[in-house]
C-alpha cells in the first residue's frame, strides 16, 4: 500500500503543478459559460416569431392568437393585422416575406367557412421554411385561440376562460410517497450523475490511459518495477491521476456552488438532496470513476501509442451508452427485471444502482451486494491490466499465454 | 553466503531461447562481470536476478534465501535502457526512488544531498531533470541505484556514455563499495574495465553460459603464449620459427607463441639481431581476445564476423 501511495502521491502533485492544470481549472468553465451565454443571447435574439402578419376578417382571433403566442415565446411577437378585403395585400405580404433582410417572420391567412360553424381554413407562410418548431407552434396558437373564442362565445366570462386554460398542478401523490418536488430531484440527480461520470470519464479516464502510455516511452518503469509490483504502479497511476481529475470538478463544483449559495446565478435551485442520496452519489461515483479509470489503465498497457489508443475509447463508452439507453425504463419502474438485471453489471451498476436507490426501494442487500461486485470487479481489472502490462513491456509485443500468465502469480 | 545464486535457469520467449542451463555464483565484496555480445541473455538473466520475470525453469536465490521480494530492498538496479520523469527536479526525484526503496524522507533527502555532493552535481539538485546532460542524468540514476545502501548492486553498462572523468569517478565509486562488502554485478562490452575492475566472470553467448569463475581460474586455462613488445631497429626477428602469429604496429608488436617456452629464444634472436628492446612481456591472452575467441567458436565462425562485437 505505501508504494501504491508513493506512486499517487508524485502523479498527483506532479499534474497539479504543473501549469496546463491551472490553466484548464480557470479556462474550461470561462469557455463554457461563454458559449451557454452567447447561445442564450443569440436565440433570445433570433427568435422566428418576432414579427407576423396575420390577414383576416376577425381582429379579436388576431389579438387572441398574438396572447396565446406570447406564452410559449419570450416576448409576445408583433403583429399586423389586415383585412382580407384588400387583394393586394397577399402579393405584397408574400415579397416582404421573400425579402432576406424583411422584418417579417411569416404570415397567416385566415379564409372564414362557408358554413358559420365550421372551422376557417388556415395557410402559414412563414420566411424560413425549415422551422418546424415555429410552425407547430402557430397550428398549437391557433387551435387555443379557436378554443377560447368558441368558449366565450357559449357565454363564458373570459376570466373563467382564462382560469381553464391555467397549468395543471399534480399535487401531492398517496401518503408516504414522494412529493413531485423529490422526484423531480430523483430524476434530477440521476442524471446529473450520468452526465458527470461521462463526462469525467471522457476527459480524465483517458489522463490514466494516456499516463501509462509516457511512461512506458520513457522507460522509467524499469527502475520502478525493480522495486514494486505492476500491479501496485497501476493502482498508484490510477489513483493519482483519478485525484487530478476529482479535484478540477471538485473546484468547478465548488465554485458553482459558492456562486448559486450567494445568488449570482441560478435563482431555481430549490429543492438539495437528502444525505443519503449524497451519501450514495459520492459512493457510487468514485467506485465508478475507479472501474472507468482502471479499464483505461487496462487499455493503456495494451497500447503503445495514442493513437492505438483513440481506437480503444469506444470500449469505455459503450457501456455508458447502454446505460443511457436503459435509464428511463429504471427511473419509471425501478423494481422491474432489467432494473435489477442491470445494476448487477459492474460496468453500469454505478449509475443504475445509484437511480434505484433514489427513485426506487432496492433493499440493504442488493446495494451491499452491489458495491461488493463493484469492488471486486476493479481489482480484477487492475489485476489484469498489470498481467498484460508486464508482458507488454518485457516481452517486447508477443501476446501471452495463460500458462505464462499462470506462472507469474507465483511471485505475487 | 553467497550473494546470488542462479543455479540452471532457463527463459523460453515463444520460439526463442533467451537464457538456457545458466548457473552462477556471486560472494559478497566481489565484483561480477556479466559479458556477452549483443542480445545474448545478459538482460533476462540479469531481470530473472530481480524478479521482473520468471524463469520457465531453474532457481534463483538472492542472499540465501529462494527469491522473494522482501529481498529487493537490499538490490540497486541500474537498467540498461535509463529513463528518469525528465519534468521531476532532481532532487525529488531521487527521494521519491529512495522512498520506494524502503527509505523514510528524511534519510532519503540526507542521503541524496550526501551523493550529488560526492558525484558532484550537488549544483543541479533543484534543476528540472530535463534541463540536464546526459552524463548527468546517469550520475542521478547511479544515484538512485545506491540511495538504500543495496548489498547487491546490478548495472548493465554503467559507464556507456560517459567521459573519462565521470567514468573514473564511477568506477571508483563501485571499487569503494566492494571494499565495503557489497556485490557488484555489471554487464559491459568494455573488457579493458572488466580486466581491470572484475574478480570473477561469466560469459554468456547464444543463451548458454561459454566461461565461468574468477578471472585467474579462467586466465589460467590459457597458455601463457602471448608477448607484447616495444623495441626499435630491425623487426628481422618476427620471422623465427615459433611465432604462431603477430601484429606490428611500427615498433609495437603482439605476438602469439607456438609454445610458451619459445619466449626466451624469440627474445634471444631479437638482441641478437641488433634490435634494441625496451619492453618485452609475456603474458595470457587478454580478456578481448578470449571473448572473442569464444563467442567466435559458439556461432561458429562463418556467422561470427557480423554478429560479434566486443
Amino acid at each position: 500500500m505505501h508504494n501504491v501511495w508513493l506512486i499517487a502521491r508524485r502523479e498527483y502533485l506532479e499534474r497539479i503543478r504543473a501549469k496546463s492544470f491551472i490553466v484548464m481549472t480557470i479556462l474550461i468553465p470561462m469557455l463554457m459559460t461563454t458559449l451557454i451565454l452567447g447561445a442564450a443571447l443569440l436565440s433570445s435574439r433570433n427568435g422566428s416569431m418576432n414579427h407576423i402578419a396575420v390577414v383576416t376578417t376577425d381582429p379579436q382571433f388576431a389579438t387572441d392568437l398574438g396572447t396565446e403566442l406570447s406564452t410559449s415565446a419570450k416576448a409576445r411577437p408583433s403583429i399586423d393585422v389586415h383585412a382580407l378585403t384588400e387583394p393586394a395585400i397577399l402579393n405584397q405580404l408574400d415579397a416582404q416575406v421573400k425579402d432576406k433582410d424583411g422584418k417579417l417572420d411569416g404570415y397567416l391567412v385566415v379564409t372564414p367557412a362557408a358554413a358559420g360553424a365550421a372551422r376557417p381554413t388556415f395557410k402559414w407562410e412563414p420566411k424560413i421554411k425549415s422551422d418546424v418548431i415555429g410552425r407547430a407552434r402557430i397550428a398549437d396558437a391557433i387551435r387555443a385561440a379557436l378554443t377560447r373564442e368558441r368558449l366565450t362565445h357559449t357565454g363564458m366570462s373570459s376570466t373563467e376562460v382564462d382560469a381553464m386554460f391555467d397549468p395543471v398542478e399534480l399535487g401531492a401523490v398517496a401518503a408516504g410517497g414522494p412529493s413531485a418536488n423529490e422526484s423531480a430531484v430523483a430524476f434530477g440527480s440521476a442524471y446529473g450523475m450520468f452526465f458527470l461520470m461521462y463526462f469525467v470519464i471522457l476527459f480524465y479516464g483517458m489522463n490514466v490511459a494516456r499516463s501509462i502510455i509516457e511512461e512506458k516511452t520513457s522507460r522509467v518503469f524499469e527502475v520502478l518495477l525493480a522495486t514494486i509490483r505492476p500491479e501496485e504502479m497501476l493502482a498508484g497511476k490510477v489513483i493519482g491521476v483519478g485525484a487530478v481529475g476529482l479535484t478540477q470538478v471538485g473546484i468547478w463544483i465548488g465554485v458553482a456552488v459558492a456562486l448559486i449559495q450567494f445568488q449570482l446565478i441560478g435563482h431555481d435551485v430549490h429543492v438539495l438532496p437528502t444525505l443519503t442520496q449524497t451519501f450514495f452519489f459520492i459512493v457510487f461515483f468514485l467506485l465508478g470513476y475507479l472501474l472507468y479509470s482502471s479499464i483505461a489503465a487496462a487499455l493503456g498497457a495494451m497500447t503503445n501509442s495514442e493513437q492505438e489508443l483513440q481506437q480503444m475509447n469506444i470500449f469505455l463508452m459503450l457501456p455508458l451508452i447502454a446505460c443511457s439507453v436503459v435509464i428511463f425504463s429504471i427511473v419509471t419502474n425501478p423494481e422491474s427485471m432489467t432494473a435489477k438485471v442491470f445494476s448487477f453489471i459492474p460496468l453500469c451498476t454505478p449509475l443504475i444502482m445509484y437511480t434505484r436507490i433514489v427513485v426506487g426501494h432496492p433493499s440493504l442487500f442488493a446495494v451491499t451486494l452491489s458495491v461488493v461486485d463493484l469492488v471486486a470487479m476493479i481489482a480484477a481489472v487492475l489485476w489484469v491490466a498489470s498481467r498484460i502490462y508486464r508482458v507488454g513491456i518485457l516481452m517486447y509485443g508477443k501476446k501471452p499465454n495463460l500458462p505464462e500468465i499462470m506462472r507469474w502469480l507465483k511471485y505475487s | 553466503m553467497p550473494i546470488v545464486e542462479l543455479h540452471n535457469i532457463r527463459k523460453v520467449y515463444g520460439s526463442k531461447i533467451a537464457v538456457e542451463g545458466l548457473t552462477l555464483t556471486i560472494e559478497p565484496g566481489t565484483m561480477f562481470g556479466l559479458l556477452g555480445p549483443n542480445g545474448s541473455g545478459k538482460t533476462t538473466s540479469i531481470r530473472m536476478m530481480i524478479g521482473m520475470t520468471m524463469p520457465d525453469s531453474g532457481a534463483v536465490s538472492l542472499f540465501g534465501k529462494p527469491f522473494e521480494r522482501q529481498s529487493l530492498h537490499r538490490v540497486g538496479y541500474l537498467p540498461e535502457e535509463r529513463g528518469l520523469y525528465k519534468k521531476m527536479k532532481v532532487l525529488e526525484q531521487l527521494v521519491f526512488l529512495g522512498r520506494l526503496h524502503g527509505l523514510d524522507e528524511r534519510t532519503a533527502r540526507t542521503r541524496s544531498m550526501a551523493w550529488c555532493e560526492r558525484m558532484e552535481i550537488a549544483d543541479v539538485v533543484n534543476k528540472k531533470t530535463e534541463e540536464l546532460s546526459k552524463g548527468m542524468q546517469q550520475k542521478i540514476q547511479f544515484i538512485a541505484a545506491l540511495l538504500h545502501e543495496p548489498d547487491l548492486i546490478i548495472m548493465d553498462e554503467p559507464f556507456s556514455g560517459l567521459d573519462p572523468v565521470n567514468a573514473t569517478l564511477l568506477q571508483d565509486t563501485l571499487v569503494d563499495l566492494r571494499r565495503e562488502g557489497k556485490a557488484i554485478l555489471f554487464s559491459t562490452h568494455r573488457m579493458d574495465q572488466v580486466e581491470k575492475l572484475c574478480d570473477s566472470i561469466a560469459l554468456i553467448s547464444r543463451s548458454k553460459l561459454l566461461l565461468s569463475g574468477s578471472m585467474r581460474e579462467v586466465k589460467s586455462q590459457y597458455p601463457r603464449n602471448h608477448v607484447r613488445m616495444v623495441f626499435q631497429g630491425s623487426d628481422a626477428f618476427l620471422q623465427h620459427p615459433c611465432i604462431e602469429s603477430y601484429k606490428n604496429y611500427a615498433g609495437h608488436a603482439e605476438i602469439v607463441l607456438k609454445k610458451e617456452s619459445a619466449a626466451q629464444s624469440v627474445l634471444a634472436a631479437a638482441v641478437t639481431g641488433g634490435t634494441s628492446v625496451s619492453l618485452f612481456e609475456v603474458m595470457e591472452p587478454t580478456l578481448e581476445e578470449i571473448f572473442i575467441e569464444n563467442v567466435r567458436a559458439s556461432f561458429g565462425d562463418a556467422e561470427a564476423g557480423g554478429k560479434v562485437d566486443a
